[in-house]
């Protein structure tokens, strides 16, 4: 088999030379050990590390970003601010020569990257410091008794409302789904939604909520199945599909749940939002709003928040693993000045060395406090071996469920025989 | 009889004319919202009730989306413009050759390959995005201008087309300067390239608008260094900064090339299809 | 590219000359010569065939066979399972399901508007280029741009979306066009590639019509035809070879739908959701657009919808050359 790959290599670059194509087609993506962005770093001249990111929302954070890479002084870093699908851009940009060395990735590299070899264990950077970290979040990052990236910071979303609107509805801050569903409908006029949870009625953001806030877990204790297939779970489901087919939940708004702007704008009354984005919402509403976890449903549920954390990874094939390293500590670990920088000074977030959170002025009191501490206390991240396929079987039923009107047990059982193949093909 | 006929037929004029004049404001209506919303504000576009006329009568939208450097405008246009015109000037240049030598060979090999190039016209490169994909990212070339050009410059479509036009093309013409002594490339190049610029213009405007309007080739290949404004403009609608007013500057001036473009080379496209072998 | 061309000038004479005089030497070297142009002509496009389309056909083909997971050069052999898991998937059979509805609604719907408008359009005298410049227009606009109206303007859920504003305004209310819960989106997919698409097929059928003689009209109209009777059984039936091309590039097309697709019902962050996702979506989605690059079960699906097209296109094929057949019998 070696051999016919091979084959059809050598046939296919004879080919493109003869056609006078590859015009400087030499540098065949197959070897992996040729060079990366990283330009050649000989005798004692610094090491140039390219460092990627997402776009950010919030203004001010690229230049952050710059700023921070800017004043290493052991590297040159050319930071990439990505525009675009990161989430796939990234593990097919490890596939070919324009990789990054230094690369955040939501709650770190995907099991795909690591079983793959395609980025370094990361447990050395962090040392003996690994203590000062949020724990839950080092726990996510943690795989075979090794931790593969460090920590950014931790983002987490949560569910905005107004005491004025409440009052005005005579409504308590609902603490269950049927609670919310009520302050919803009681609150929802003709120009105004009740609750808004993205464009897709929330299916895509509020999945995974549903299965912490009925009380489960997304795999089971041994990870070799789903943790939630059970009478609650499904109950949870009909009680959202009821509440999808009402006019309380809007549907449709000018932007995303991501963008606190249909809050904001009147469009809805309630929203799922990020905590990044309070600080639009404080600039809107003063004092009058208010923040809650996504409440308990059903009579085995509980209150909960997804947190995760963009953490920095390494990629292997980098010429300069060392040196990228040795950047990543220095960023993400020692600078603390600049971790409370990049948490608190543009959007909100939180800071993933625990010591910091009394220095960001805004989770320090009033909503952000009640935010940060809900991280603590119903925090749930999702699970390293929640794979894309996995996801990606999990939203199709889901959507099916919610928005078709589906019966959850017969849509769910399927998702529960590909997690269970998927799970066996990653644990052995 | 011949009165009540000739009044008929002008009541059927009329209504032909009526019904013309409906069909042409709805198909002219979403030119008009990329410029109701170009230069409306964030609050009209998203306001309770649709409203007809835009509020903000400047370059406001334009000059904030080419300064937004979230999204690169004025860079994407850029790769769009690099790519549409080399990838249409080396597409037609690669099928001429290739077109005319299939019109006027029948042995064997021209068969064959007229035959797979026929195959490949149904086999289009859409569908077989993940091999092409998968060999680009093997030469090395994602996110470089050969990774999104070159494997896009094989156009069966093009090759069909001018061997259908050579195919209607007067031997005679090549045969007199054949004699005078030119060898069959000057013959090409000087007697039958310039008799047939009325097809070499429909096929380029055609090509010349796939490129500039492709999506999922550039989706996959390009990344920062070479994104066109196609993707650019994509990834700006699903992307949590989108400002809607940007957003349809954006689609005003990345449609504008490609309208001029269209209005210029009409006729030819017209003349193309009438005379080739698209029937 | 013109120079070694032209170092080969002086020979090219020889194979015309070869023809006219046929002594048997004259004409090897002349057929030589022959095949040696023809080989320089044909060289970079079937170079480009080979490197681009055959090869890395066969490539993904062989992929199709591994664990491809995020790499083009695996190790895991697994045989059929690929195309055992992408034909045991209901998403992957559904997505060939959405691909049969959309063709049967764009093919007869853009056919039959396009038609419409070449006759609406033929011997028009006044304004007839007019007309048909503004149906033709569209044509240029990308499906990025037509979608991005689409979806933010005409078919937006939200309050502020032009249809729902309408109908607000004549008592009804919002409608989730996009959200799945109903068949909204298709109305959006179907109305958008046919105001894109729609100019094209009209021109190529003003060609087709401008083709028939003049006098098979007359000879008609003396026998008294006209109206329905006129297109029936005159202008359909000269139109069938137009008719036929045109038909099988809209379902070549409607077979490669993709852009408005994702443009349209695409989440935030390359996510898509699990209704109306033709083939190239839901490959997509599967093998390049997600976090896990699965280039195998990519490979698979690659084959499987290239087996769907040879052997429609052998059909169609047989069915035409029968077709013929029969007309000339």
């Amino acid at each position: 088999m070696q051999i016919t790959r091979r084959h059809l290599l050598t046939a296919a670059g004879g080919l493109a030379a003869t056609a006078a194509l590859a015009a400087c087609g030499s540098n065949n993506g197959l070897s992996n050990n040729s060079g990366s962005s990283s330009g050649g770093s000989s005798g004692g001249s610094k090491p140039t590390l390219a460092q990627w990111y997402h776009q950010y929302g919030e203004a001010g954070t690229k230049e952050a970003v710059n700023k921070y890479a800017a004043s290493y002084p052991d590297a040159t870093v050319n930071v990439t601010w990505y525009a675009g699908n990161y989430d796939t851009a990234v593990p097919a940009a490890l596939l070919t020569n324009s990789f990054p060395d230094v690369f955040e990735y939501g709650n770190g590299p995907t099991l795909d990257m690591i079983k793959g070899g395609q980025v370094v264990d990361m447990t050395d950077v962090l040392g003996s410091s690994v203590s000062k970290f949020n724990q839950s979040v080092i726990k996510r990052l943690t795989f075979q008794g090794k931790i593969w990236a460090v920590p950014q910071v931790i983002d987490m979303q949560l569910l905005y409302y107004r005491p004025s609107l409440l009052n005005k509805a005579g409504v308590q801050p609902p603490t269950t789904f049927s609670a919310l569903v009520d302050a919803a409908k009681a609150q929802t006029t003709k120009d105004m939604g009740g609750f808004f949870a993205g464009n897709d009625g929330g299916v895509g953001v509020l999945g995974n909520m549903f299965v912490w806030a009925s009380g489960f877990d997304q795999l089971n204790s041994g990870r070799t199945g789903l943790g939630f297939l059970e009478p609650n779970f499904y109950d949870s489901l009909k009680a959202y599909q009821a509440f999808y087919k009402s006019n309380a939940l809007l549907k449709s708004a000018s932007k995303d749940w991501f963008d606190a702007s249909p809050f904001i704008n009147g469009e809805t009354a309630m929203q799922w939002g990020g905590l990044w984005s309070m600080p639009d919402v404080q600039k809107a509403f003063g004092n009058d709003f208010g923040v809650l976890a996504f409440p308990a449903m059903g009579s085995s549920g509980r209150p909960a928040v997804p947190f995760g954390a963009y953490s920095s990874c390494v990629a292997a094939k980098s010429k300069n693993v060392d040196a990228a390293k040795a950047f990543v500590k220095w960023l993400w670990v020692d600078q603390t000045a600049d971790q409370v920088d990049f948490a608190n000074s543009y959007g909100t977030h939180i800071p993933s060395q625990v010591a910091l959170v009394p220095q960001c002025t805004k989770i320090a009191q009033g909503p952000g406090k009640d935010a940060a501490d809900m991280v603590a206390k119903e925090g749930f991240a999702s699970d390293i071996m929640w794979t894309g396929p996995i996801g990606d079987a999990f939203n199709s039923a889901m959507t099916n469920v919610i928005v078709k009107g589906a019966d959850p047990a017969s849509e769910f059982k399927p998702v529960g025989d590909k997690a269970v193949s998927e799970l066996k093909r990653i644990n052995g | 009889m011949r009165a009540v006929r000739g009044r008929s037929a002008r009541v059927l004029v009329v209504v032909r004319y009526i019904v013309l004049a409906v069909l042409a404001v709805l198909f002219l209506m979403p030119f008009y919202v990329i410029v109701r919303n170009a230069f409306a504000s964030s609050r009209l576009i998203a306001a309770a009730q649709w409203q007809w006329l835009p509020d903000q009568w400047n370059l406001d939208n334009i000059t904030q989306l080419f300064t937004n450097s979230d999204v690169e405008m004025g860079a994407s246009l850029w790769h769009s413009a690099v790519m549409a015109v080399v990838q249409t000037g080396l597409t037609v240049v690669v099928a001429l050759l290739a077109g005319y030598a299939l019109a006027r060979n029948t042995h064997r090999a021209a068969r064959i390959l007229s035959a797979l190039t026929i195959f490949t016209l149904m086999v289009p490169a859409a569908v077989t995005f993940i091999p092409t994909f998968v060999m680009t990212s093997a030469l090395g070339w994602i996110d470089t201008f050969r990774g999104l050009i070159v494997p896009g410059m094989f156009s069966a479509f093009a090759t069909y087309m001018f061997r259908q036009s050579f195919l209607g093309f007067p031997k005679e013409l090549e045969e007199a300067a054949l004699i005078d002594g030119a060898n069959p490339w000057r013959t090409f190049w000087q007697v039958v390239v310039p008799n047939s610029m009325g097809i070499i213009g429909a096929v380029g405007t055609i090509i010349f608008i796939g490129s500039w309007n492709a999506f999922l080739w550039p989706m996959l290949v390009t990344r920062n260094g070479t994104r066109t404004v196609q993707v650019t403009l994509s990834q700006f609608m699903t992307s949590q900064l989108v400002n809607y007013p940007e957003l349809f500057a954006g689609a005003l001036v990345a449609v504008i090339p490609v309208l001029l473009v269209f209005l210029f080379l009409q006729r030819f496209l017209v003349q193309g299809v009438e005379t080739t072998g698209l029937r | 590219m013109s120079a070694p061309a032209g170092t080969r000038g002086g020979p090219g004479i020889a194979p015309l000359a070869a023809g006219r005089r046929p002594t048997w030497g004259r004409r090897l070297r002349g057929r030589q010569d022959r095949n040696l142009w023809f080989g320089l002509f044909v060289l970079p496009f079937l170079a480009g065939l080979l490197v681009f389309v055959y090869v890395p056909i066969a490539w993904s083909a062989y992929l199709s066979f591994f664990e491809a997971r995020a790499t083009v050069t695996p190790t895991k052999f697994v045989g059929w399972a690929n195309y055992s898991y992408l034909l045991s998937d209901p998403e992957f059979r559904s997505s060939l399901l959405v691909f049969v509805a959309f063709a049967v609604l764009i093919v007869p719907l853009t056919y039959v508007c396009s038609l419409g408008l070449a006759l609406l359009l033929s011997g028009l005298r006044v304004a007839q280029a007019f007309f048909r410049s503004v149906f033709f227009i569209p044509t240029a606009v990308s499906y990025v741009i037509a979608a991005m109206i689409w979806r933010i303007s005409f078919f937006n859920g939200g309050r502020f979306g032009l249809i729902n504003s309408m109908l607000r305004q004549l008592g009804g209310s919002n409608i989730d066009w996009l959200g799945g819960a109903n068949y909204g989106y298709w109305v959006a997919l179907v109305s958008l590639r046919l105001w894109l698409q729609v100019g094209f097929y009209m021109i190529l059928l003003i060609a087709g019509l401008n083709r028939i003689p003049q006098e098979t009209y007359e000879a008609a109209a003396i026998d008294g035809a006209a109206g329905w009777r006129l297109l029936r059984y005159i202008t359909l039936p000269q139109l069938r070879a137009t008719s036929a091309a045109v038909l099988m590039l809209l379902l070549i097309n409607a077979f490669q739908a993709f852009d408005e697709f994702w443009n349209l019902l695409s989440g935030v962050n390359g996510t898509y959701p699990p209704y109306g996702r033709p083939p190239l979506v839901h490959l997509f989605v599967i093998s390049l657009g997600g976090s896990n690059q699965d280039l195998g079960l990519g490979g698979a699906g690659t084959m499987i919808l290239t087996a769907i097209i040879v052997v429609f296109g052998v059909a169609q094929n047989w069915l035409t050359n029968r077709g013929v057949e029969r007309d000339e019998r």
